[in-house]
């Protein structure tokens, strides 16, 4: 049987996406936003970073054939239609006509071949295309992709904004990574990239909307820049970031400090923007080394610890309780194993210490600073765990070698690492669970040798032919990995976005979207 | 003079080999890897792993080492990982920006430190004395951070004078460029002024009880004349040695004042590299820095030189 996926046959579906009469229309057009932007941001090359910072600039130059809507759904974006063979060997995409590249260029479909090309020789997810044979052009507006073996999944993969397959045109191609120029075909065009100071983008006038679309939905839909600039300055000082936001330099921040909120919400000049489900606070354990490869022992901790501390600690207050690895307003979520959440029984932990025999051996609690709420987390943990009697002790380094430290085979310098999942979770339990299976088993296996179950569960969720057998196999895999202690999620972080009172249609999301946005006069 | 010159410009090649070496050493001896840092928070490890590959981060330390002094001799500091530029050019772009405001932030140490300390030496005792010792004492005690950011709440979000951060380049517009790094400057030279201070108070007290002013003061000078061509003459000569730590002080000290303001300058370059492990970026960029303090450090030998004749002809 064909799948066939049209702009509009999504639009229809989307709960999120109200079916308006006219195609979103800017209220008024013009004005400089200037947006702080917390985390430094070295490269636009969309195709070989992952990082946010990168993310929050480069997704409003550059689009891809599908993206993700509001709702994390596979929508087209630069394609007007897709058809899926009966047989999912092939996958052929009908360009949208008339788009037009930054640099004046008509997007065709030898553009398409080429940015695949170079993904697959740079892209950060080039696994993406593991499965992919080739691609083909037989028509300046059709693009084909024929696959080497079925994977029904791979639509979920291919609209993926994790590490998008940006369309380029064909000349970037031979681009280095981290190099690649800036030339897209989103509402916004790259003025000015100064790499630790500020990126500004001006209003594209060629851009085309997706009348696929009435309104933006997620990275899609129909998007128009209303304003002439947005400007993303670096203020990594969040104390700096709120003076910007109070005095009117800075139109919009990210990432609003807890103590600064009280403050803020008086302002009548400000509007707070809570994100909510913006990271999963974690714990990974180590399998590899005593005594974390002790499953009862691994319980312990689990018994011992009490969500709401932690998470409050983590988080200074902005957090809600989250079972398991996806978030409840998603399809795919499951509370699978949620006996194993938030026990905070002493008495149990202890039974638990002496069923695994514990003999005060020093458990080592790995974590860092660059991201204080995974330290603040750690820090509370270790008070848990050394309230039942375990001997926990904390080992903090900066992020890029708690990510060496937490990576190294059969190593013994940690029991318990601290991280946040942010992305993956939001793009679903697939991206999600990858990280629990080699070479990505974030419980670090000895020899990598992963739990057989977790590993069955996780060949279904890729390989069988429905979506509710693939959901099901998740919410075994989500109970498998909770009963078996293979990660311990704390609960979901809330982040904080704020824009003067004057901006209007700015909607959080997993990136800081402006197209769509524009500043009431 | 000449002599003076060539001598401290051949003895500061070991030190920069040696400066070379240790930022080479160091970043490889501390964990962490570009990768992770370029990767993000979201890469899953393979992703890493692959991107380790791409970068060639996987050559043994010797082939780094034996490349980087290749590319030393043929004046190529290297490329940048993170920003995928060559590591002259990036510290081309930002060193100027540091230059401007240790510059800007020494001329408000120099009028505040030196005034005060002159001033406060003539009235020794007095209540201008004890004042400017105090306002001196607070500028040493206060961390500049925290001043930062008492300046940014008052004239920025209070009073609306000055920006509360960001960047204006010089030559786009010189009045912003004032406006941008006058909180910046301030808040970086308090420190130092404090320090200054203190120095020349003592310095001064020092020289006006020496023969040659009371000889001066007893022929009938006039005081200004005393003050300004025979005691502060002979009192600037260890000052301006203190100018040319100042000067390393300010630069190193700009790391932090960078960051709060949002100031794209070497410090936060650097830092970030050095977080990131930009190993070329650290190690070019150190080297550059290094180079241009020891220029400094020459140029106040010079002056020191010119300053006192004993050293000239010595």
């Amino acid at each position: 049987m064909k799948r066939k996926l049209f702009a509009s046959f999504v639009m229809a579906a989307l709960p999120i996406a109200p079916l308006a009469a006219a195609p979103f229309q800017c209220p008024s057009i013009g004005g400089d936003l200037v947006f702080g932007q917390e985390a430094n941001v070295n490269s636009l090359d969309q195709m070989t970073s992952s990082t946010i910072s990168t993310r929050n600039i480069a997704m409003n130059i550059f689009e891809s054939l599908m993206t993700r809507d509001e709702n994390n759904r596979p929508i087209l974006e630069l394609a007007e239609a897709m058809e899926e063979a009966g047989d999912r060997l092939s996958y052929t995409f009908r360009l949208r006509r008339n788009v037009v590249f930054h640099n004046g260029k008509p997007l065709t479909s030898a553009d398409v071949a080429a940015s695949f090309e170079r993904y697959k020789r740079v892209g950060l997810q080039r696994s993406t295309l593991d499965n992919v044979a080739g691609w083909e052009t037989p028509d300046p507006h059709i693009f084909v992709i024929r696959m080497a073996r079925p994977q029904p999944t791979f639509i979920e993969a291919l609209s993926s904004f994790s590490v998008p397959i940006v369309i380029v045109p064909a000349e970037l191609r031979e681009d280095p990574p981290q190099q690649l120029r800036s030339i897209g075909t989103g509402p916004f065009r790259l003025l000015e990239f100064v790499p630790g100071s500020h990126a500004r983008l001006g209003r594209y006038e060629g851009y085309q909307p997706n009348t696929g679309f009435e309104q933006r939905t997620g990275f899609g839909g129909y998007r128009q820049a209303c304003l002439n600039t947005v400007t993303f300055r670096i203020v990594t000082e969040a104390s700096a970031r709120v003076a910007g936001l109070e005095t009117g330099e800075l139109q919009a921040v990210e990432d609003v400090p807890t103590r600064a909120l009280e403050a803020l919400r008086r302002n009548g000049a400000i509007t707070l923007l809570p994100l909510q489900n913006w990271w999963i606070q974690i714990a990974l354990p180590n399998t590899s080394t005593p005594p974390t490869d002790n499953l009862a022992f691994r319980r312990a901790v689990q018994a011992a610890l009490g969500m709401e501390d932690i998470m409050d600690a983590a988080t200074d207050g902005n957090y809600r309780l989250n079972v398991g690895f996806q978030y409840p307003h998603q399809a795919t979520y499951t509370d699978a194993g949620k006996e194993t959440y938030n026990i905070n029984n002493p008495q149990r932990a202890r039974a638990l210490l002496r069923e695994a025999g514990y003999r005060g051996e020093q458990i080592t609690i790995l974590t860092n600073r660059d991201y204080p709420a995974m330290y603040n987390a750690a820090l509370v943990m270790q008070q848990q765990m050394q309230a039942v009697g375990i001997n926990a002790q904390l080992r903090v380094v900066d992020w890029p070698t708690s990510v060496q430290m937490s990576q190294r085979l059969n190593s013994n310098e940690w029991h318990f690492y601290h991280s946040g999942w942010g992305t993956q979770p939001a793009l679903g339990a697939l991206a999600t669970m990858q990280f629990l299976v080699s070479p990505n088993a974030a419980y670090r296996p000895r020899d990598n040798n992963d739990d057989p179950d977790v590993m069955a569960a996780w060949n279904d969720m890729n390989t069988l032919p429905t979506e509710q057998e693939r959901n099901a196999a998740f919410a075994r895999m989500q109970r498998l990995v909770l009963e078996r202690v293979y990660a311990i999620p704390f609960g979901a972080l809330t982040k904080v976005q704020a824009v003067r009172a004057n901006v209007q249609g700015f909607v959080p999301f997993r990136i800081p979207r402006f197209s769509n946005v524009w500043i009431q006069r | 003079m000449i002599g003076v010159a060539v001598r401290r410009l051949l003895g500061a090649v070991p030190v920069l080999l040696i400066v070379s070496l240790i930022s080479f050493g160091l970043m490889r001896m501390i964990p962490g890897d570009p990768a992770a840092a370029i990767a993000g928070l979201a890469a899953t490890p393979a992703q890493i792993a692959q991107l380790r590959e791409d970068l060639g981060l996987n050559q043994p330390v010797l082939v780094q080492l034996l490349r980087y002094y290749e590319g030393l001799a043929q004046g190529d500091l290297g490329r940048s990982i993170l920003l995928g530029k060559g590591v002259f050019a990036a510290t081309m772009e930002r060193l100027p920006v540091t230059i401007g405001l240790s510059l800007y932030a020494l001329a408000i140490t120099l009028v505040i430190g030196v005034g005060s300390g002159i001033v406060a030496a003539l009235r020794q005792n007095s209540w201008v004395d004890q004042a400017a010792m105090m306002v001196a004492m607070i500028g040493i005690s206060v961390p500049n951070f925290f001043l930062g950011l008492l300046m940014i709440i008052l004239f920025a979000v209070h009073l609306g004078w000055l920006p509360s951060g960001g960047y204006v380049p010089f030559g786009q517009d010189p009045m912003g460029w004032l406006r941008s790094m006058t909180m910046p400057a301030i808040s970086l030279a308090l420190l130092q002024a404090g320090l200054l201070a203190r120095i020349t108070r003592s310095t001064m007290l020092e020289v006006l009880r020496q023969d040659y002013v009371r000889t001066a003061r007893a022929k009938g000078l006039p005081r200004r004349q005393v003050i300004l061509k025979h005691a502060l003459a002979n009192a600037l000569i260890p000052i301006a040695t203190v100018v040319g730590i100042i000067v390393s002080l300010l630069l190193s000290g700009a790391v932090v004042t960078e960051a709060l303001f949002s100031i794209p300058g070497m410090g936060q370059l650097l830092t970030q590299s050095v977080l990131s492990r930009d190993y070329p970026m650290v190690q070019g960029g150190l080297l550059l820095v290094t180079a241009f303090l020891v220029l400094i450090n020459i140029g106040v030998d010079l002056l020191y030189a010119a300053l006192d004749p004993r050293v000239r002809f010595g």
